[in-house]
């Protein structure tokens, strides 16, 4: 056994994981050429069928994904209320409820809510198109994370304005839950 | 094991005309996200999950929902209508292997 | 240089070692079973804190989410159309359902599972529900009986104790069914596993405090709304996985569904639940 093999020493840690994100790299621009199947472990597996394209394991980062979304227009922190737990024990069912006071007339609607979760691959969760016949600018879902994070609901009114809240859950394996 | 797109629908008991009232929906789905694996196999599970479900009030398209894989298993949803008329409810849910399941409701405001 | 590293890690390594060890032998209490195997002697535990204490507690960690949820939509309640199906659905070589005894719908079961567990004669133990249609699938419908933890054996345990939904439960410690009954209070209260836990440790005396992100409940009404949704399993389960689920983070042994010892502890644990409504399904974190 050398001393080499077993050494914790930065140096080393960062060679190794150098090399490492260099192999990856070379996955996903090999995985690129591969007709079917997108992202690192895509290239790794081999084929994988349409469906499993959509799920494929890219990260996106939450600020490229709200600019994307809404450009750069700003997005106001009042008129949204978001209940969600404080600590999820299991990131796949966790529950939030998003309400809002914001009207639903006909000239002046909220006409879509956003939900994002900073920190999964994909921040984008869910999306809800409303009319006036809603009554209601709210909506209820248990959505998935990845980690803890922020969950941020964001509320695009009929003339255009953002108003959103967000929320940090986070997410455990928790204590004594079997 | 529950077959997939059995759905349950809970509103309001007594509804009157002109009340916003939440609609409550529960629908079997696995709403695979695609990273998992078999765990006899180890090959990664499919992604299958629903991507779009759309509310109809009597003949309109009111509301429409974008889903991805990070809605949970067994997807429960809430959202609202204005009960201004007697009219059916009819809820639709599109998975992305083309499965489409529907229920319809009775909306009847006193 | 990277030896010394190797070294200063093992050091700190035995050192939380040992004071993660020191921490459980602080629990370790007065009198104890040291001895797993033996039927043990019942330690003296007391609550920390009064039940109203552990009431506020509870209300102000959970509040009333999962009461709420489970109004709302709660998973669980499809295993209970499904359990009634299954009910009225004829099985096995007699082609009988459990209809054909128990009448459409099982109705004639109603107010049954206030009783249970309890003792029976023929199996000279506990008879817990999942247990009694496994035997009633076996004997009575020359069935295959259903494999513990499985949708449909869920769904018809659930069914059939949702049939005495809103009655107390109210089950029998005296006679045949007592020493049973003491034998499962002896297992609640046995030190186990390579972190000397007992189930009484935490349910009796730390009850109200956290471990890590779970408040630990009190005991008195664990058995009420069993099987249950759980939002941390993602799926409805029965109380006896949840015993195997504490039982795994205690660093303890399982033993197989329906063992004669998790029978005793449902018994225990449904005596102290006495007076309580039945309401199932349940949904819980």
């Amino acid at each position: 056994m050398k001393d080499n093999e077993f050494s914790n020493s930065r140096r080393d840690f960062l060679k190794r994981t150098g090399l490492a994100s260099l192999g990856l790299l070379s996955c996903s621009a090999l995985s690129a050429a591969i007709p079917s199947g997108n992202g690192r472990l895509g290239g790794l597996l081999g084929a994988l069928g349409p469906d499993e394209a959509q799920a494929a394991p890219e990260i996106i980062d939450i600020k490229d994904k709200l600019r994307t979304t809404f450009g750069s227009r700003k997005v106001e922190m009042s008129h949204v209320d978001m209940k969600t737990p404080i600590i999820a024990e299991n990131g796949a069912v966790v529950p939030i409820k998003i309400s809002s006071d914001l009207p639903m007339n006909s000239g002046d609607y909220v006409k879509r809510i956003y939900i994002f979760a900073d920190k999964n691959h994909n921040p984008f969760i869910a999306s809800m198109d409303l009319t006036p016949a809603n009554g209601k600018a709210a909506l209820a879902l248990r959505i998935k994370m990845r980690q803890t994070s922020q969950v941020r609901a964001i509320l695009e009114t009929s003339n255009g304005k953002l108003y959103g809240s967000t929320k940090t859950v986070k997410v455990t394996i928790g204590g004594c839950g079997g | 094991m529950p077959r997939i797109g059995k759905i349950k629908i809970r509103v309001p008991r007594s509804i009157h005309k002109g009340e916003v009232i939440a609609i409550k929906t529960l629908i079997t789905h696995p709403m695979e996200t695609g990273f998992r694996k078999d765990k006899k196999t180890k090959k990664k599970i499919p992604a299958f999950y629903i991507s779009d479900v759309s509310m109809y009030y009597g003949d309109t398209l009111i509301s429409r929902a974008d889903w991805t894989i990070a809605v949970s298993t067994n997807p429960f949803m809430t959202f609202y209508v204005k009960a201004d008329k007697t009219a059916p409810l009819k809820i639709v849910w599109k998975d992305i292997r083309g499965g489409v399941y529907e229920k319809t409701i009775q909306i009847k405001p006193q | 240089m990277i030896k010394k590293n190797n070294l200063l890690k093992t050091f700190v390594f035995a050192a939380a070692l040992l004071v993660g060890m020191g921490t459980s032998s602080f629990w370790a209490g007065k009198a104890i079973a040291a001895d797993s195997k033996d039927a043990g002697t019942i330690e003296d535990l007391t609550p920390s804190m009064s039940y109203a204490e552990y009431q506020k507690r509870y209300e102000a960690y959970y509040g009333d989410a999962t009461a709420q949820m489970a109004e709302e939509g709660n998973p669980a309640d499809f295993l209970l159309d499904d359990g009634k199906d299954l009910a009225n659905k004829v099985v096995g070589s007699k082609g009988k359902s459990c209809a054909s005894c128990h009448g459409k719908d099982a109705l004639k079961l109603k107010g049954v599972a206030t009783g249970y567990p309890k003792y029976n004669a023929a199996l000279g133990g506990i008879m817990t529900i999942p247990l009694q249609i496994n035997t009633c699938l076996k004997q009575a419908m020359g069935a295959k009986p259903l494999k513990y933890e499985s949708y449909d054996q869920l769904a018809l345990t659930m069914y059939v104790k949702s049939l005495s939904n809103g009655m107390p439960i109210k089950v029998s410690i005296d006679g045949p069914a007592q020493p049973f009954y003491k034998k499962g209070e002896a297992a609640y209260y046995k030190r186990q596993g390579q972190l000397n836990f007992s189930c009484a440790i935490c349910h009796v005396q730390y009850a109200g405090y956290k471990a890590r992100s779970n408040l630990i409940s009190n005991n008195k009404h664990h058995v009420d709304h069993w099987p249950s949704y759980r939002l941390k399993w993602g799926k409805t389960g029965s109380l006896q996985r949840r015993f195997r689920g504490c039982l795994k983070n205690m660093r303890a042994k399982r033993q197989p569904y329906q063992s004669e010892e998790y029978r005793n502890m449902e018994l225990y644990l449904t005596y102290i639940n006495n007076g309580d409504l039945i309401q199932v399904p349940g949904m819980r974190m």
